[in-house]
């Protein structure tokens, strides 16, 4: 599907990868191309530009959760938990502690889901349909877990909300979310996963797309792709929100910085988060499940003055909202930073410069993108 | 190793496979799945406060048709389900408990006047 | 506690700035738009290595506009807000694009397609999102997009799009 749609004598061509790849999302790089190596690389982004962050100064606080799950289709529960946790810091509410449980350990299984999207992805990229079709079937084990405890698949709804969350965990889903993080992680140290580890996927993925710590921090990387890189450094450890400095987890660094230490990071990172759900599902208090006035949606709501700036560890970086109230029961203005801003822009032209046309899908993947939360 | 990878194959040869068979079976959906609406007129008090949650502005409040006036005189919501996100917070905000969400996902149809609810059929 | 005050301390002597420490870990600090650069790049070589975001305000009942750098220091674990006024109608500032190179650019270029700021020293604020746009810069508070979408893609003759027109 790369469309080559200029053709120069000297050899150089413009190629776009994108929109209509079936690999690259709603999203488009133009490269310039030398024979088989890129010269230089031009993000396209747009395509999802939804304007959430207009959208939100329009809407309360409860309907701005429904709107949260959007902002990035493939994780929705963490951003639904960036937005609750803005409009909690903002009009102090004191969530209940069960209700902080229940919101890490969704956000948990979200950051497993997501990374199992990311393992199919970047097996698809890379010509291993196995790993693609096994990950995608054990994601939606978890997708049914979501189904149960939020009532609906993919979009919660706004289920983690201001306050704590809409409704309480169901009876058996423990049990459930257990069975099922056992399937995914066979014991403490193995998943599934890295059984279908091959030299074809490593091969292609091993010194590709070198990323440095200097450049990773100068070109804002966060997440897994931060730590590809070798810097040791985590929101949920460095600026613990939620109950995260209750739970013992290991932060995974690889220091190569390229294509396969962040895909090994990525991996790690199931296993940690595994750990985290079965602490947080073991010491999950009983009690209220809502702040008892957020109990019953209400219409108005006033949010007092003041700004918050909240940092959460989303599964592809450092998601953030900005959040400006002026006492009205409407956000007067809210910024969304999705981590994929950064990584599909700046950090993906500089890795592509330099690059073989080949590796191309392989360092597109490896980055974690989700054009959604990029174009917001 | 190699013993290994074999006796996967032949565990995979014989274990149930991760799909199923769609029409014949499916999924069983589970209890709070939020799907198409039901709405009880009767226990309707006409508040419109679904309609002022609505993110979508997907419901309004209109009118019983003629013939029903005269027993259900006020306005009631009217749910376009191509414009609902299904997020239940007209349920969740409903006093009485008039508006329900259902089980059913089969909503996909290909006449779009036919995903407007009115409130009576 | 004790470092928070410590970045506020410091950055009211050198540049007179006001602000606040809102809780752990937050530091919220208003500089004049002269000094934003400096502050930045001191802040920069005091560990504030990681950009996480620039935004835009727009306080239309004041006609100003208020640029919010979020800066966030790997060592010192602490996120400073640094924030700045400039004029809704000559609503230009110095870009910081040279200290952050790709990163910051990126952000202003965003902040320049959707509030129209101008800043000055980055060579790259080709729209970003918006493709065709020909309304004004579209997150500004006195853009009505209720009425812009109504007239452009709306119309009063379909019935399920009548209540839009309330």
């Amino acid at each position: 599907m790369i469309n080559v749609f200029e053709r120069l004598n000297d050899g150089k061509y413009t190629i776009y990868f994108g929109p209509a790849h079936p690999g690259s999302g709603n999203f488009g790089v133009k490269l310039e191309v030398d024979g088989e190596c890129v010269i230089s690389a031009r993000a396209d982004p747009g395509f999802l530009h939804r304007g959430f962050e207009k959208l939100m100064e329009y809407r309360i606080p409860i309907q701005n959760a429904v709107l949260s799950d959007r902002i990035c289709i493939l994780e929705s529960l963490a951003w639904n938990l960036v937005h609750a946790e803005a409009v909690d810091e903002l009009m102090g509410i004191d969530v209940p502690e069960r209700a902080r449980y229940i919101r890490v350990v969704l956000a948990e299984l979200s950051r497993i889901q997501s990374h199992l999207i990311w393992f199919g992805v970047i097996s698809a990229g890379t010509g291993f349909d196995t790993g693609f079709k096994i990950a995608f079937g054990l994601r939606d084990y978890i997708l049914d877990i979501f189904e149960m405890v939020t009532g609906g698949r993919v979009y919660p709804a706004g289920y983690i909300c201001p306050g704590g969350v809409r409704r309480d965990f169901p009876r058996g889903a423990k049990e459930r979310i257990m069975r099922v993080i056992s399937k995914i992680c066979v014991d403490e140290d193995t998943t599934v996963l890295e059984k279908l580890e091959n030299k074809v996927l490593k091969d292609r993925l091993e010194g590709v797309g070198v990323l440095s710590a200097r450049e990773a921090i100068k070109l804002g990387a966060t997440g897994p792709v931060l730590r590809g890189s070798g810097i040791k450094a985590d929101v949920r450890r460095d600026d613990p929100y939620e109950v995260y400095e209750c739970f013992e987890f290991e932060i995974p660094t690889m220091n190569e910085g390229d294509a396969y230490a962040r895909y090994c990071v990525g991996i790690e990172e199931i296993k940690e988060s595994a750990k985290i759900v079965r602490q947080a599902l073991k010491m999950m208090p009983d009690g209220d499940y809502i702040a008892p006035q957020f109990r019953k949606p209400k219409l108005h709501v006033k949010i007092p003055e003041g700004e918050v700036y909240v940092r959460n560890e989303v599964a592809r970086g450092e998601g953030c909202v900005y959040m400006v109230s002026d006492g009205g029961d409407k956000p007067y203005r809210v910024k969304i930073r999705g981590p994929s801003f950064l990584h599909m822009i700046p950090v993906l032209e500089h890795l592509l410069c330099g690059a073989e046309i080949a590796d191309v899908p392989a360092i597109y993947w490896s980055l974690n993108v989700c054009p959604a939360d990029m174009d917001r | 190793m190699k013993m290994g990878v074999l006796a996967e194959v032949f565990g995979n040869m014989f274990a149930k496979p991760m799909t199923v068979r769609f029409p014949k079976e499916a999924i069983p959906i589970p209890d709070g799945y939020r799907g198409e609406h039901e709405f009880n007129i009767d226990l309707c008090i006409s508040c419109g406060l679904c309609s002022k949650i609505c993110p979508n502005r997907a419901i309004d409040m209109v009118e019983a048709p003629e013939e029903y006036r005269e027993k259900y005189p006020k306005r009631y919501p009217r749910i376009d389900l191509g414009k609902c996100c299904f997020c239940a917070l007209c349920q969740d905000i409903c006093p009485k408990g008039a508006i329900k969400m259902t089980k059913n996902v089969f909503l996909s149809t290909f006449d779009p006047k036919s995903v407007i609810k009115e409130p009576i059929k | 506690m004790k470092r928070e005050i410590e970045v506020l301390q410091c950055l009211k002597e050198k540049f007179g700035a006001e602000g606040y420490v809102r809780r752990d870990r937050r530091v919220f600090i208003t500089v004049d738009a002269e000094k934003v650069k400096e502050a930045i790049l001191l802040l920069k070589n005091k560990g504030y290595e990681h950009l996480s975001a620039i935004s835009v305000t727009d306080w239309i009942k004041d006609g100003e506009f208020e640029i919010t750098y979020h800066l966030w220091s790997y060592e010192s674990k602490i996120l400073v807000t640094l924030k700045t006024r400039i004029k809704r109608d000559k609503a230009i500032i110095e870009s910081i694009s040279d200290i952050w190179g790709g990163n910051a650019r990126t952000h202003e270029r965003e902040m320049h397609e959707l509030f129209g700021v101008e800043f000055l020293g980055n060579d790259d604020l080709v729209p970003l999102f918006l493709e065709d746009w020909d309304g004004p810069p579209p997150f500004r508070k006195d853009f009505d997009w209720r009425a812009y979408v109504r007239e452009k893609f709306y119309s009063m003759d379909n019935e399920r799009e009548r209540s839009y027109y309330d």
